[in-house]
């Protein structure tokens, strides 16, 4: 929908001669928009749709309700701890990666013996399903055989194993730290490209005017990465908001919503509520929810304004 | 002019990226019927067959009945596909809502899908004589306003399971019959022993079984195939006590987040004094620690009065066009006559449900502690329509007695989503 309008936007401005010439484009632009249109439209459309229906627990469409399911929703008594969770998760997530990765990309860009290798061992976790990195952690947490649990244990800190995944607050920890831990790679590069673009010259100057390192990373460096981080940082918001895999394999076996984010509560409602429509509804409010944090933060930030 | 345009394309991105993201949840609607590739006589018709895996041995088990058949029957061909029990339910709601509904179908609740009008009565997929084999109690569970959707496929009970070495460590001579002589003999062991008393498993994989078996050993139950009853005094006091067990440190740690298959896994190494298991986990101890010193016993209850959780697992159709009928009373016929039933039965390790395999397996002494509890079995309320949602809740609220919700809360929390998808 809103791909349309901006494409809409300039060709109403401009002279009809030109709007001609997107028609002349739209054969190759046509691919495009009917793969945005059939993955991504219609599925969001359907979900809107769904999410005014009421449908039965096997799945067949009863009848409209209008906003019925909207009202459920809100009167929920498990809404505010989860959407304070999903905050919590987001922002630490979203900070700890960027300002790790700042750190990282600054080592990275310099020059030292085996850069390569350290460079290549960044992207990883990247690499590695996110699934799969995930089990692995959750299994060395595990109170009987964990790995880890051992290694405390063994070392003295633990009398015997901690089920750090099995109690709401812990699992939320661990979770991040995972989550921060597969988002390293991406965030890393980015900045790590930001940082190559910057010229040598603003560097040398800041130099000549006797601007100490600290100072010159804070007024040169770092408004100079501003197109990088705001790519980063938008990404990854999108990108840990929506976060399912880390967080249902790892907080999935506590009961109760007291470790659920809203994507593991719609998860949650879909599985063992079975309830379609509701859970629609909710992918509504949470799709709303990203719509308005990016909306606020291209106006605030103005990722696109020139330094 | 050009940077407001860069500036759209941003924001038209990153909505098309929210949009992307927000929407992987959606599982494919606006799937297509593929009903009418067995129209003509000799074709061949394919069956789609969805079913869980029991074991590492399931798969293995029906590709065998499987290729059997088909060597028998040239026109019919069946497309296996297995499923955990934690997704199957899931990829089946999928399936229907694409219309590509199973042709065989093994779960446990039906009752939802036989009063939406999906399911085929058992007499369009099977024969006259598999019908009448079914022992009498598992067909009438299988029952919705009087018409059969089910076939009965396995029965199930739990029974104690108890580490006889931790129990002479611990000094304990009489296997526990009543909660208090439970709760007396797993402090012991957790006092005495390295090892954790009494292993209650309220994860989402069985919250509901346990508490179930609970809830069964004070006369109670989940409701009936008309009213969903969690909320009960009988049950309340049974899920308090289960509470007490927790609080005083009787049982394993977080048995909240506790799955039953990794904490049996425990009992098989030795280091559980106490579990309700199945008749499967006997197979498990002798492949994996033939060594261990252990007995089976009758459930421990409130009075002493016998109660287990009964289970019973069933194969059924789903109608989409009707063309498939007579091929898959061809695969059901095929599959319960006695031979190849009870060796899939007693291979899986479970109970038969039919008068045919019953006898066949009289014998079986595994299978004796168990065959002897199922006249005091209670079953789960599976032909009530609000059943799957009442199973859910216990998956995914029961848990929370273990940390510190009070049992009151929980049990009501569990009626209002029971209720609440009537």
């Amino acid at each position: 929908m809103s791909v349309s309008t901006a494409q809409k936007r300039p060709a109403k401005r401009k002279s009809a001669r030109e709007g001609a010439s997107f028609l002349a484009a739209l054969p190759w632009i046509g691919p495009a928009l009917l793969l945005i249109f059939t993955i991504v439209v219609f599925p969001a459309g359907y979900m809107i749709y769904n999410s005014t229906r009421k449908i039965s627990q096997v799945g067949t469409d009863l009848k409209g309700v209008g906003f019925d399911n909207f009202a459920k929703v809100f009167a929920d008594p498990n809404l505010p701890r989860i959407l304070l969770n999903t905050v919590v998760w987001v922002v630490v997530v979203v900070t700890l990666t960027v300002v790790i990765s700042l750190a990282l990309a600054q080592f990275l860009n310099k020059p030292f013996p085996g850069r390569t290798l350290v460079r290549m061992a960044v992207i990883v976790p990247w690499a590695a399903s996110v699934v799969m990195t995930t089990t692995v952690f959750y299994y060395a947490m595990d109170p009987n055989y964990g790995i880890f649990n051992k290694f405390l244990t063994d070392i003295g800190l633990l009398d015997e194993g901690f089920g750090f995944t099995k109690n709401a607050v812990p699992a939320m920890a661990v979770a991040i730290v995972i989550a921060v831990f597969v988002s390293i790679p991406f965030t890393t590069y980015t900045i790590l490209a930001g940082l190559q673009a910057i010229p040598g010259e603003t560097l040398e100057a800041a130099r000549v005017d006797g601007a100490g390192r600290w100072r010159t990373y804070i007024s040169v460096i770092l408004p100079q990465l501003r197109g990088a981080l705001a790519v980063a940082v938008l990404i990854n918001i999108i990108n840990v908001f929506n976060n399912l895999p880390i967080l249902k394999i790892i907080t999935g076996s506590i009961p109760g919503y007291s470790a659920d984010t809203l994507m593991t509560y719609i998860f949650k409602v879909l599985q063992f509520d079975r309830r379609l429509d509701i859970s629609s509804a909710l992918s509504v409010v949470n799709f709303a929810i990203v719509l308005v944090i990016v909306a606020i933060y291209v106006k605030t930030v103005k990722p696109m304004k020139e330094v | 002019m050009k940077k407001r345009n860069l500036r759209g394309a941003v924001v038209a991105g990153a909505a098309a990226a929210a949009l992307l993201l927000t929407s992987c949840g959606f599982g494919g609607g606006g799937g297509t019927s593929d009903g009418g590739s067995s129209g003509s006589a000799g074709a061949v018709t394919t069956l789609d067959m969805l079913v869980p895996s029991y074991s590492d041995g399931t798969k293995a088990l029906w590709e065998k009945v499987i290729k059997d058949f088909e060597a028998a029957n040239s026109d019919v061909k069946v497309n296996l596909e297995m499923q955990s029990w934690e997704n199957i339910e899931g990829v089946l709601k999928t399936k229907i809502q694409g219309n590509k509904a199973p042709d065989i179908y093994n779960g446990g609740a039906f009752a939802e899908f036989a009063a939406e009008g999906l399911l085929a009565p058992v007499t369009d997929v099977a024969s006259e004589a598999t019908v009448a084999d079914f022992q009498p109690s598992f067909a009438d569970n299988e029952k919705v306003d009087g018409t059969q959707y089910g076939l009965p496929l396995i029965a199930s009970a739990r029974a104690l399971f108890y580490n006889k070495t931790l129990m002479k460590e611990a000094g304990i001579t009489d296997v526990p019959k009543t909660w208090d002589e439970l709760y007396t003999a797993s402090k012991a062991i957790s006092d005495k022993t390295k090892s954790d008393g009494y292993g209650m498993p309220l994860g989402n994989e069985e919250a509901q079984g346990e508490s179930m078996i609970w809830f069964a050993g004070n006369g109670g139950n989940f409701g009936t195939g008309t009213a969903i009853e969690v909320d009960t005094p009988a049950n309340l006091e049974a899920a308090d006590f289960m509470q007490k067990m927790i609080k005083d440190g009787v049982t394993q740690k977080d048995p909240g987040a506790t799955q039953r298959t990794p904490m049996l896994n425990t009992f098989i190494q030795g280091k559980l004094g106490f579990a309700y298991a199945l008749p499967q986990t006997i197979g498990q101890i002798k492949t994996e620690n033939p060594d261990l010193e252990y007995g089976v016993a009758p459930v421990a209850t409130k009075t002493g009065t016998p109660a287990t959780l009964g289970v019973a697992d069933r194969l059924m159709s789903f109608k989409n066009d009707g063309s498939k009928a007579a091929s898959v009373k061809k695969f059901m016929d095929y599959f319960f006559s006695a031979d190849v039933y009870t060796n899939w039965v007693s291979t899986e390790g479970f109970l038969p449900t039919t008068k045919s395999g019953g006898e066949k397996l009289a014998g079986d002494e595994t299978l004796k502690p168990f065959l002897d509890m199922l006249p005091s079995a209670v079953f789960y309320p599976t032909t009530n329509p609000a059943w799957n949602a009442t199973d859910g809740a216990f998956k995914s609220l029961m848990g929370q007695i273990a940390t510190g919700k009070s049992a009151a809360d929980v049990l009501k929390e569990i009626q209002a989503k029971a209720d609440a998808a009537k």
